[in-house]
């Protein structure tokens, strides 16, 4: 169990690493890639505004390592954040608006979470046609235990007035020129699960800089964006959010149509929860293996929902068979599977589908959208069987 | 700057925070032509060129782009936004090869590189 003088020992290290370990940059000939402290070997989307994605070869573990965990930024990191000048306000549409320290927040009791955290624009590289954005592809997913009081505490702390529908979360991300801020709501029902944290923690030890430190909003089983980072700001609202990436941003067609067909913004609605996907994290894409017993493994998700069956595939998807699923579970958690194969030489297609107890499984092909978000269709390698 | 911006920065410079060099490569810099000075600059003061690079779109979506980067504050001037397009969607079209990005190199690589 961590203490609250080891959060605040461990928060105060953090702060001064993020500091002192900003890399200055600089524009000049002889490396080809710039070192990521903590990070290396994922892939780089994109270091400014800092983008990284988890190779899939990294996830055979239930709880991804922060090392691991891929990062997603939509503007500047904050260039400084000391823990004791930090300060959360909540307010908006409550009695009793109130600001806390980090030393404040740390003595409120705690609640641990489990947590798959997607990227809702996790594969939109395989959009087709090719949608714009952060082009990526399998790996802007990760699973952390994340801790921290709850949101239901805080907001009940202030007293929600009846006008209370929407809660509106703000960080301290730097934005350039006149970028709009990175700010969204959820609905007020959300807010009040007892679930939903401001979490302080991922993976028993204070957040990395990268992922929010000292605090950010923790909205499981939802799209990553709902998940605001370096949390400084928590606003009851009596409607949703209007902004950027409320609308037109982080939002589902009501009636998706064929690749390629533009949807007006009055025909969707925003994106809440995450849908049933599976990946596969070994053996690798375009990989040669030797003949013989073989492990395909990997992970599988469904947001609020439960997975219920993974099956896979070594025939181009004519026929399936069920995957074990690994004893490590919660419920916003993915589950690790293992299917075991007995490989004979030739050129083999894999495919993964999972399905949930909502009675959803994974599609074909995704389901298109302007901006390639929730792409969850069928996970599929290449692999050679050598005898 | 306030007090405790530069309390951080002295605190950086006592740390001597390592300068890490960024090089442009094939696969994060922006192609020769008319307009790769102006599309750096209009477009670099706020993103990198990776951003651009891994895109694969067509005039159409480049076209939406510009206008949205020019709202919230890239630096276009009214005869140049046509050759801007232009010059993106012929280098980052639908029809160019697949993308391929970078891994974080390890400090050890570095090092054992120098």
């Amino acid at each position: 169990m961590i203490t609250r003088r080891d959060f605040l020992k461990s928060a105060s290290s953090a702060a001064l690493a993020a500091s002192a370990a900003r890399p200055v940059l600089t524009w000049a000939a002889g490396d080809s890639t710039l070192p990521v402290p903590g990070k290396e070997g994922l892939i780089v989307r994109s270091y400014r505004f800092l983008d990284l994605e988890t190779p899939v070869e990294y996830f055979n573990t239930w709880i991804t390592p922060a090392e691991h965990f891929f990062v997603r930024n939509h503007m500047h990191e904050p260039a400084t954040l000391d823990p004791s000048d930090w300060k959360l306000s909540i307010g908006g549409e409550v009695d009793k608006p109130y600001t806390l320290s980090l030393a404040q927040l740390s003595k409120l009791e705690t609640h641990s979470v489990v947590n798959t955290l997607e990227c809702a624009g996790n594969g939109r590289a395989f959009q087709n046609p090719k949608v714009p954005g952060v082009q990526w592809q399998k790996g802007a997913v990760g699973t952390g235990r994340f801790t921290g009081p709850r949101l239901r505490d805080l907001l009940e702390r202030a007293g929600v007035k009846a006008t209370g529908k929407h809660v509106m979360f703000r960080g301290l991300d730097e934005v350039p020129g006149r970028v709009p801020p990175f700010i969204r709501s959820i609905p007020i029902e959300k807010a009040m699960h007892t679930d939903t944290l401001v979490a302080t923690q991922m993976n028993g030890t204070a957040l990395p800089k990268h992922h929010g430190f000292p605090a950010r909003a923790l909205t499981p089983g939802w799209v990553g964006a709902a998940s605001c980072k370096w949390l400084t700001e928590i606003k009851v609202l009596d409607k949703e959010f209007e902004g950027n990436f409320m609308n037109p941003g982080y939002r589902w067609p009501n009636h998706p149509g064929k690749p390629g067909e533009a949807v007006k913004p009055e025909d969707t609605h925003p994106l809440t929860a995450l849908n049933v996907k599976s990946l596969i994290a070994s053996p690798g894409d375009g990989s040669t293996v030797h003949s013989g017993l073989l492990h395909v493994q990997g992970t599988a998700w469904a947001g609020e929902g439960d997975v219920v069956g993974v099956e896979v595939s070594t025939d181009d998807g004519r026929s399936w068979q069920p995957a074990q699923l690994g004893s490590e579970r919660a419920h916003y958690a993915w589950r690790l599977w293992n299917f075991q194969w007995k490989a004979k030489s030739g050129d083999y297609a894999i495919a993964v589908r999972a399905s949930d107890n909502l009675g959803h499984t994974q599609p074909t092909a995704p389901v298109w959208n302007q901006s390639g978000y929730l792409n969850n269709a069928i996970d599929q390698v290449r692999i050679h069987v050598k005898a | 700057m306030s007090k405790l911006s530069s309390a951080v920065v002295g605190l950086a410079a006592l740390l001597a925070v390592p300068v890490v060099r960024l090089q442009p490569t094939s696969s994060s810099d922006l192609p020769e032509g008319l307009l790769q000075a102006k599309t750096t600059a209009a477009c670099t003061e706020c993103h990198e060129a990776r951003i651009i690079v891994q895109q694969r779109l067509s005039k159409a979506a480049w076209t939406k782009e510009v206008d949205k980067m020019i709202k919230w504050g890239a630096l276009v001037e009214p005869q140049d936004h046509d050759p801007l397009i232009d010059y993106l969607s012929t280098n980052f079209g639908v029809d160019k090869p697949e993308y391929v990005a970078d891994r974080i190199a390890s400090v050890r690589q570095k090092k054992t590189k120098k």
